[in-house]
């Protein structure tokens, strides 16, 4: 299946008010994708009204959330349920920081219901680090039924590598999203416990833009994602 | 000045027990991510820091420090100090922030 498993709602401040649960939906079938995640930061909130969109448009869906742990790594969690995205939303919001947005400065954090109109309004910033540490948050994510990506591991910001200097040894995530075959292949030079066949790859767009969307460039045997989340996922 | 005179005279206190704390140190850096510190410490510094993942343990033997500091009260964990016992680092606790604890390294004449 050709996927996108990293992209922003209008729910995530930095990213662009033109991200609806319906623009999303239709954006990811105009682009030939077979299934996608909506994974807002530090929140699955928006999730409810994605479901609805994905459903009327029929493009599959995880439910996913990009949480930032205490060491300022972002980490993609991935769930085959709505429910279980939503139980894990008591988790992250036990370990929020309760800071204000102030969204002239960082930007709009939007709820919306599935027809595309704005239901509320997220006032508790969430571009913060949760109080969880990045291994806590690992077992977090399973034990409420998701799987873990650990985000973007070569960017220069909030990845694993930059704030932890490599991926530490024995850490129980499920995949590793790069930027490239290249990037993958300089996580394995410079890894030398990761072997290319023990992990799943993904290549995400980690949109905040429609038009930042993927392509349907990168694709994932069914199989995988089976084993991931379970059959009846196709 | 050798790491115990260090403790002694900045009341910072010990997390690892048992250890040797006749090693010298030479410098002092300061740093929170593990990718800059990997390519910027030199060997010999008292490295100080608020991070407390067990990646800290790696990074230090790596640039050769002769201690870690770690800052304004971040909580160190049972694991982190066992790891660094186990690989013979001396860990060092500071309630003070990361400018006051450089200031009273620098104090010493670090």
């Amino acid at each position: 299946m050709f996927y996108d498993l990293h992209m922003h709602s209008c729910l995530s401040p930095c990213a662009e008010d033109e991200m609806t649960p319906n623009n999303i939906c239709n954006m990811a079938l105009i682009k030939g994708l077979e299934i996608i995640a909506v994974t807002d930061h530090n929140s699955t909130r928006q999730l409810p009204a994605v479901h609805e969109a994905a459903v009327n448009c029929g493009i599959r869906l995880l439910y996913g959330t990009e949480i930032q742990t205490s060491e300022e790594v972002h980490v993609l969690g991935l769930f085959r349920k709505l429910e279980d995205s939503q139980t894990f939303q008591t988790w992250i919001d036990e370990r929020m920081p309760g800071i204000k947005n102030d969204p002239a400065f960082f930007g709009n954090q939007l709820l919306m219901n599935g027809q595309d109109e704005v239901i509320g309004i997220e006032d508790n910033l969430l571009l913060v680090s949760l109080d969880a540490t990045l291994e806590e948050t690992v077992d977090a994510i399973h034990a409420y039924g998701g799987k873990v990506i650990l985000a973007h591991v070569l960017d220069r910001q909030n990845s694993v590598t930059t704030q932890l200097g490599f991926i530490p040894m024995g850490l129980a995530y499920d995949g590793l999203e790069v930027k490239s075959e290249e990037q993958k292949l300089r996580v394995l030079e410079t890894h030398p416990w990761i072997k290319e066949e023990d992990t799943y790859w993904f290549i995400d767009s980690d949109a905040h833009r429609l038009i930042d969307m993927s392509e349907a460039d990168n694709f994932m045997r069914d199989s995988v994602f089976r084993k991931l989340w379970g059959d009846d996922i196709i | 000045m050798k790491i115990s005179e260090l403790i002694e005279k900045t009341g910072f206190s010990l997390a690892t027990r048992n250890l040797e704390t006749e090693a010298e140190v030479t410098g002092v850096y300061c740093g929170d991510l593990l990718s800059w510190v990997m390519g910027r410490g030199e060997p010999g510094q008292a490295w100080i820091t608020v991070q407390v993942h067990n990646n800290v343990i790696a990074v230090a033997l790596l640039r050769e420090f002769s201690c870690v500091i770690i800052a304004d009260g971040a909580m160190v964990s049972e694991d982190l100090i066992q790891k660094a016992e186990d690989e013979q680092l001396v860990l060092i606790e500071s309630n003070l922030p990361v400018y006051e604890t450089a200031q009273k390294l620098n104090a010493l004449g670090l």
